[in-house]
């Protein structure tokens, strides 16, 4: 158990910059999730964390050692990998029990901690099999027992889940955070995906292009984008940003006019707003252009419109009737909206 | 259920067993022929009056009393010591497999896990070194070795069979490691292996089938070398291969070629011992080379 600190940390292959300028503080036992679109160096960070790659610029300490220059053995995390890495000529057992035998853990200890762990990831009847005579949801059961079976400072998780089944993915997302907080141990969570970010973290990273976009706990990278990539990138759907001008606290955009924005800024911005909060209307409404599409959800109906190039979404109840072409008018109050620098995508603070 | 799947209609069963067998027959019948003949004399084996005689036997019924006779094996392991061949070939082959094995599995997955472009300038060198006909190395080494005063000797053999036999290991190991996932590695490394534990405790084991295969193979090239162990070793040292030609050599006294047929039928038989061992492993190595986790 740690604390896990990144200081500046770059990773540079030649010219290409795979993580520039990562700064980070991670608390003790805290559940840290970096989300990002693929190829953005959410690997690569974790790979240096975990020692198996090396750090071009920066620091980084767990606990109080600077492990810059361990070997991965020495810097006692345990890593759950992408691909599982399960030992093939071993038996579940064996697998599990390999970090305790190149550990030399006392040998009488090894099957009351191999049971421990087994218990945990729910696999006492597979103990005897072979990973290749496993499902897919049972080798990553085993690779998380391997990482448990002794207590590492720091998890590393990367993307755990992207080999499973919807299904699959629901029940051992919920299994992975209830072994987080029985366990207490600090972890890095790697995913592309933002539902089990939002569900698994206490705080998310969302990263792109090797920098850290936004740090906070869902709930903040929700409400508050801190600009238009993260806004863009998170919810589903994700917000609908339309181009536009501001004066006066009015924003002009094509088919849309919001008033009463609470910002003495103007000039060329980006609004932004999330479906749900947004409804239509029979008559008024900021938004009234002709409906683009419209797709049924089952418990409820997006209405798409194409502003400035744009699409723009609102949900509304699931019998809400329309032609393709007819004009749809929507409700965007100013308290729902987000405005962002349209030339920076830098969130403009309201308040 | 599965005895219904595999089930194919009579004549197609039928076609493909008489198919099977003529194939047999074919490729077994040299090898049955010579070991055979081992047991006859030169004047039936290699009779003019009628061929049916090295089945029968006839002559060799007249000097020895029965149609077979171990005269030719006792020639060549007796009489012309064909037992010291047999040593010096497994003190080659066995040199040779562990050397190149040793050297072949630390550079192929050194090769394999290292990033850098030279790997590939290294391995297509290996290629061009392999591809020359060893006759061409074997002349080059001949004076030095001369004058250093090292020719004739086993070690110096084997080095040489293990300098040929190198690059060959070296590419088919490292095609082996790169089809195990660096996954695997980093996993041990993680779970707390320094790198050399990672690839003996990690890797080794899922690699056997490729050594084994390589090994086999390594084992082949240095049992039938006959280039450089006919110039290369003097005629006490001389294994197992050179050894037969020179028996063929020598056809002006009566029976010698006898020799020569034993001692070919020596030769074969751990052969066939050893691959009907190592079948499995062999077939496996040629096929799968993936390790599925
Ligand atoms: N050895 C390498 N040499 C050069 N570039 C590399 C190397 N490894 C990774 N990269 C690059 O670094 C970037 C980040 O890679 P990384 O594996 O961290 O992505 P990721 O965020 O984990 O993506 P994914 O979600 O697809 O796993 C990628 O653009 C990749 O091409
Ligand atoms: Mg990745």
């Amino acid at each position: 158990m740690a604390r896990l600190q990144l200081k500046n940390v770059n990773k540079r292959w030649g010219s290409f910059v795979g993580v520039d300028n990562f700064d980070l503080d991670i608390a003790d036992q805290e559940f840290l999730v970096l989300l990002g679109p693929s190829g953005c160096g959410k690997s690569t960070t974790m790979r240096m964390i975990a020692g198996l790659e090396d750090v071009t610029d920066g620091e980084i300490w767990l606990g109080d050692r600077m492990v810059n220059d361990l070997e991965p053995k020495d810097r006692d995390i345990s890593m759950v990998f992408q691909s599982y890495g399960l030992y093939p000529n071993l038996s579940v057992y064996e697998n599990i029990r390999f970090p305790l035998r190149v550990r030399k853990v006392p040998k009488e200890k090894h099957h009351e901690m191999v049971m421990k762990a087994v218990e945990m990831v729910e696999l006492a009847d597979f103990m005897d099999r072979r990973p290749a005579e496993l499902s897919g949801g049972q080798r990553q059961r085993v690779a998380l027992g391997r990482a448990i079976v002794r207590k590492p400072t720091v998890f590393l998780m990367d993307e755990p889940l992207s080999n499973l089944d919807a299904k699959l993915r629901v029940s051992t997302r919920a299994q992975i955070k209830n072994l987080q907080s029985k366990l207490k141990t600090t972890t890095v969570y790697v995913t592309h995906d933002q539902i089990e970010a939002m569900t698994l973290a206490d705080r998310v990273v969302v990263m792109n292009r090797g920098r850290i976009q936004q740090v906070g706990t869902p709930t903040e990278i929700y409400d508050w984008p801190a600009n238009t990539f993260v806004a863009s990138f998170i919810g589903s759907p994700a917000m609908n940003l339309v181009e536009g001008r501001l004066d006066g606290g009015t924003f002009t955009g094509d088919g849309i006019r919001v008033e009463g924005l609470p910002t003495a800024t103007s000039g060329k911005v980006t609004l932004g707003f999330r479906a749900e909060d947004a409804e239509i209307v029979p008559e008024g409404g900021e938004i009234a252009a002709p409906m683009y599409s419209i797709e049924l959800l089952g418990e409820a109906s997006m209405i798409t419109w194409r502003l400035g190039g744009a699409l723009v979404s609102v949900k509304t109840a699931k019998d809400f009737r329309a032609e393709i072409g007819d004009t749809v008018r929507a409700r965007i109050p100013a308290r729902i909206c987000h405005l962002f620098d349209t030339a920076t995508g830098q969130r403009i603070d309201t308040k | 259920m599965s005895d219904l799947a595999n089930r194919k209609p009579l004549p197609l069963a039928l076609l493909s067993a008489v198919f099977v067998l003529c194939w047999l027959v074919i490729a077994a019948f040299p090898f049955l022929w010579t070991m055979w003949g081992s047991f006859k004399v030169e004047g039936d084996f290699f009779s003019r009056a009628d061929w049916m005689n090295a089945i029968t036997g006839p002559v060799t019924e007249r000097q020895y009393g029965s149609p077979f006779t171990l005269a030719g094996y006792e020639g060549a392991w007796v009489q012309q010591e064909f037992w010291r061949a047999v040593v010096n070939t497994a003190i080659v082959t066995v040199f040779v497999v562990l050397i190149s094995l040793t050297l072949g599995t630390l550079g192929g997955y050194a090769l394999a896990r290292s990033g850098f472009r030279y790997t590939f300038w290294l391995l297509m060198a290996a290629l061009v070194f392999r591809a020359m006909p060893h006759v061409t190395l074997v002349s080059g080494y001949l004076l030095p070795f001369f004058q250093l005063n090292v020719w004739g000797y086993l070690p110096t053999t084997i080095i040489v069979l293990v300098a040929i036999n190198q690059p060959f290991t070296l590419w088919m190991l490292h095609s082996f490691f790169l089809s195990i996932p660096k996954d695997l590695d980093e996993a041990a490394m993680v779970d707390g292996c320094t790198r050399f534990q990672a690839f003996r405790l990690a890797i080794i084991p899922v690699m056997w089938p490729g050594v084994v295969t390589t090994g086999l193979f390594s084992f082949l090239l240095a049992y039938n070398d006959f280039t450089v162990t006919s110039m290369l070793l003097s005629q006490e040292n001389a294994t197992m291969i050179p050894k037969i030609n020179s028996f063929l050599g020598s056809t002006q006294e009566e029976g010698k070629v006898m020799y020569a047929v034993a001692a070919v039928v020596s030769a074969i038989v751990p052969l066939f011992v050893l691959i009907l061992f190592f079948q499995r492993q062999i077939v496996s190595g040629l096929t799968a080379g993936a390790v599925k986790g």
